[in-house]
């Protein structure tokens, strides 16, 4: 019984980080499906966006510097958001719209350096050092589970579970039901079917960049709100790849099961492999079962499998 | 043009295909190598070696590799910094077994075994193709690099988990650690980063480097055509690791003299490595000695001018280094994605016509 | 219409099926082509052309039917294996690299016939620069018979969409094939251009006694250049023979009559 408990434990706490994986391959989805770019960058805006975050909450940020008060979080928070929508803007203005005609890897690699820029960026304007997140969501464990069935999770990683879940509902309602969001899944299967509803491309590419900046928002304030805001946060962000490897390019739910798999996966592999193989193999273990998947289903779980032409 | 009419001599196609056609790009390089080869050891010192000469030469070397795989044959890889750490522990190994073979040999070796070790990983490229592939090739970063931290074979059981040279002579000339003169040093490594940039040279131009680029260009008709496309792929990662992998071994033995694999060798490097490639000019071999020698100096002037001349902490021009290579990545990829190597070959023809200037 | 053409056959197509998911592209399609001729395959866009010459050179799969190259029958071969074999083509899409010269992209097409190894490569003295002074003395002569000496040089990205075509030509025949598969070759092209092409494949057909596949949608062109021709329609043959025959059969007229169907 103790030895299923722990299991439980193990699947649970790897499900959480799951979910921040999750999260973080979310905003990859978008990018990718709307316009075909690989984002790299999108861990460092989650960090970037945990930043801004912190700024605004701070009194060593500049927002007090300059205003001489701080905001509350509920307002903190659609400062932020707005300061993501200048950032989509921002990007689509000095690169995207540069580089619309070039193939992938040079659009990948463009987003190796957007990746750079925003850490650069970053560090200069809030400085390297480790920052405490605290939006006031609830820390330590859940006394009623553990309670009730001796079960220790974490209430952030419970809370980073619902904001999630309501995330992928906001989205899911934002693409079926609002005209922008039927025009952006439009611009995925087609662009010319996109411009015949009537938006444009550059709109649409701020507005997805808009939305996976806000989705990188969300991943950042659980990740930072569990370890703080720190530049590890945009290599744990890596992991989001693998996830998507096994999710598909272009699925939402891909994304999430993938995540979902990936973090479940590594902790048991990390607990039960682990011992015996010398440990901190949870940092390699995503991209190797990836890499095997890989081998044999080179379109992810949700992807479908397309037959090139020429 | 050169040739408007048919029917010539063989002499001309031989002319015609020599790796500097024209004559002043010939004495231009003739020039630079009798500068490097016979200059420069009369006035190396340290600091030269250290901060500038050798980084240069290695990083090249480097850069030279990745941009086979990536520049000429079009597959991403995030893996180099890996890739350098097999050639670095395999010529540590080897030298532990075989003291007295000659150096350029465990290089060579150093870079059969890197080679073999990225062709494993070079696998999936025959089913994956772009970022794909990007995974495939992180997934060797992380493993790689945690197998040779754990696994104390590896750094023969040390202690420290570093590995550090050992002595090592060539021909009688000390070329490793302390005791090796900064010329030596230098001079071995320009003679081994030489012989392998004009090896790739040759190659780049001939059957396998012109199928490495219809992969490249257009898979599809490249496979369609006769281009076996794992052969092709899987020569571009061979010879692409062979050469990271001497790069690692010479970075180890050589410019460094002791290393611990997770700081040396990390993903960063293999950013490093990459943006060299990107900056200097993809699919260019004159490319990566230009994006070396950049992205060596840059940090060292940024030093300069931001600590030296302006009072900053070294910190922030650390950071005002990243915020630059990133909007330098972006600012090629969109204006110049051949790099520096196509502002040099523009700059040249200019200066051809010069002063008329059409 | 050349007069070196056999009863010969090269290659024959035996009720070939194939699909894509729901899309039948083709259905029980059978027929022959003989050496030496030129074979026309013509029909409505959608009609399943691209796709049969992809099954031909071992792109696609075909769920039914076989292919008889040179004698030996297959059901399936890879598309590396048909080019060894002696078959070459151009696309219905350029489908040049368009990041190499003029002069490297019909090297490279001269590729299966090159084997230096790596070494030599390398070291770039001996075999291997006899081999590339070998190979580019051909490819100088397919680059005079094409007429493009003075873009031999230039990143054919860089070149007129006409010229682009050519220079796919280029790449075809310096792989010396047997069976040349030409999707389209003057599709988009003004008229000087066309005919320009049509001499080429013409004298390709009758110097080289190279055997051609060959879809066009110019009638006038197919009309001209072509021995015989087979027709397809939604996937199915509708209709097969000389050009005369062709051109006053009931069905073809019917099919291109009605509206076209990608
Ligand atoms: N790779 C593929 N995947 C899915 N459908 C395809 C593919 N290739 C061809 N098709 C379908 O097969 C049919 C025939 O196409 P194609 O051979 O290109 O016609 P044609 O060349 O005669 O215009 C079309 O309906 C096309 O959409
Ligand atoms: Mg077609």
């Amino acid at each position: 019984m103790a030895f299923d408990i722990f299991l439980l434990e193990v699947i649970l706490s790897g499900l959480m980080t799951g979910v921040m994986y999750a999260l973080v391959a979310l905003g990859f989805v978008l990018i990718f499906k709307a316009s075909g770019i690989f984002n790299f960058a999108q861990g460092v805006m989650a960090l970037f966006a945990a930043l801004a975050l912190y700024d605004f909450l701070a009194e060593d940020g500049w927002f007090f510097a300059v205003f001489g008060f701080t905001l509350p979080v509920w307002l903190a928070i659609p400062a932020t958001i707005v300061v993501m929508i200048v950032l989509a803007w921002v990007i689509e203005r000095t690169v995207l719209r540069f580089l619309v005609k070039q193939n992938e890897i040079i659009l990948f690699m463009a987003t190796i350096g957007l990746a750079f820029v925003l850490e650069g960026l970053g560090d200069l304007l809030f400085g390297s050092d480790v920052k405490p997140l605290d939006i006031g969501i609830p820390q330590g464990a859940s006394d009623w589970l553990l309670d009730s069935f001796n079960l220790y999770i974490e209430q952030l990683e419970i809370f980073a579970a619902g904001t999630a879940a309501v995330l992928v509902a906001i989205l899911a309602i934002f693409f079926q039901r609002t005209r922008i969001g039927r025009a952006l899944r439009a611009v995925a299967d087609d662009h010319q079917a996109a411009l015949s509803v009537g938006v444009s491309l550059d709109k649409i590419w701020v507005i997805v960049w808009s939305v996976s900046g806000i989705v990188a928002l969300v991943a950042g304030i659980m990740w930072g709100s569990k370890s703080g805001v720190q530049f590890s946060l945009s290599l744990i962000a890596l992991k989001a790849l693998p996830v998507l490897i096994l999710g598909g390019f272009t699925s939402v739910p891909g994304a999430i099961v993938g995540g979902l798999i990936i973090g479940v996966g590594e902790k048991l592999a990390e607990v039960y492999i682990g011992p015996i193989v010398g440990g901190a193999i949870e940092n390699w273990f995503a991209y190797m079962l990836a890499l095997v998947f890989l081998l044999f289903r080179p379109q992810g779980l949700f992807g479908e499998r397309i037959i090139e032409r020429v | 043009m050169f040739y408007r009419e048919s029917g010539q001599l063989k002499s001309s196609y031989v002319a015609d295909q020599a790796m500097f056609p024209i004559a002043q790009d010939r004495w231009f390089v003739f020039g630079v190598l009798a500068l490097a080869f016979l200059v420069a050891p009369f006035f190396i010192n340290e600091y030269w070696a250290n901060a500038i000469l050798l980084p240069f030469l290695v990083y090249a070397l480097a850069a030279l590799g990745l941009n086979i795989l990536t520049g000429y044959c079009g597959q991403v890889s995030l893996g180099t910094g890996a890739f350098m750490a097999v050639g670095a522990y395999a010529s540590f190994k080897l030298v532990g077994f075989f003291p007295e073979v000659n150096f350029l040999i465990v290089l060579a070796l150093s870079g059969v075994v890197t080679a073999a070790v990225g062709m494993i990983f070079g696998l999936p490229s025959l089913r994956i193709k772009g970022f794909y592939l990007a995974v495939a090739t992180l997934a060797a970063q992380f493993f790689l690099i945690w197998v040779f931290n754990k696994v104390g074979w590896f750094y023969d059981y040390n202690l420290t988990g570093m590995i550090t040279v050992r002595p090592i002579d060539f021909f009688g000339v000390r070329i490793t650690g302390p005791e090796a003169t900064p010329a030596a040093k230098y001079l071995f490594t320009l003679t081994v980063v030489c012989i392998l940039a004009l090896s790739a040279k040759n190659i780049v131009r001939g059957r396998i480097g012109r199928e490495w680029m219809a992969i490249r260009d257009m898979d599809i008709a490249a496979e369609l055509i006769g281009i076996r496309p794992l052969r092709a792929k899987l020569s571009a990662f061979a010879v692409s690791s062979f050469y990271i992998g001497v790069a690692g071994a010479l970075y180890f033995s050589i410019y460094l003299g002791a290393v611990e694999p997770v700081e040396a060798f990390d993903i960063n490097q293999s950013f490093y490595v990459l943006f060299i490639i990107i900056i200097g000019g993809l699919g260019s071999v004159l490319g990566v000695f230009l994006g070396s020698a950049f992205i060596v100096l840059i940090p060292i002037l940024l030093k300069n001018i931001m600590v030296g001349g302006m009072g900053f902490d070294s910190g922030m021009a650390g950071h005002v280094e990243i915020l630059l290579m990133g909007m330098l990545i972006i600012f090629f990829l969109i204006v110049e994605p051949h790099g520096l190597a196509r502002l040099w070959q523009i700059a040249k023809e200019k200066l051809r016509l010069w002063p008329f200037p059409h | 219409m050349t007069n070196e053409q056999t009863n010969e056959t090269l290659l024959e197509v035996d009720a070939i099926s194939l699909s894509f998911g729901g899309v039948h592209a083709l259905v029980d399609v059978s027929f022959d082509i003989r050496k030496g001729e030129v074979r026309s395959i013509i029909g409505p866009n959608g009609a399943g052309k691209s796709s049969m010459l992809n099954v031909i050179n071992g792109f696609y799969h075909p769920q039914e039917g076989t292919i008889t190259y040179q004698g030996q029958a297959r059901k399936r071969m890879r598309p590396h294996d048909a080019a060894a074999g002696g078959i070459a083509r151009t696309f219905q899409n350029i489908a040049l690299f368009k990041g190499m010269s003029t002069l490297d992209n019909i090297m490279t097409g001269r590729n299966t016939h090159m084997s230096k190894s790596l070494f030599w490569q390398a070291l770039r003295i001996g075999p291997a620069q006899r081999e590339e002074i070998e190979h580019r003395e051909f490819v100088e002569h397919v680059i005079d018979f094409l007429e493009i000496q003075s873009i031999r040089k230039t990143p054919v990205g860089r070149l007129p969409y006409g010229l682009q075509k050519r220079v796919e030509l280029g790449r075809a025949l310096a792989a010396e094939p047997s069976l040349l598969l030409l999707d389209e070759p003057m599709a988009g092209m003004n008229l000087e251009e066309k005919e320009d092409m049509s001499r080429f494949i013409l004298e390709t057909n009758d110097e080289f006694g190279t055997t051609i596949a060959l879809i066009e949608h110019d009638m006038g062109v197919v009309m001209d250049i072509s021995d015989r021709v087979v027709v397809l329609d939604y996937g199915r043959k509708i209709a097969e023979g000389t050009p005369e025959e062709v051109r006053t059969n009931q069905s073809v007229i019917d099919a291109y009559l009605g509206v076209s169907h990608d």
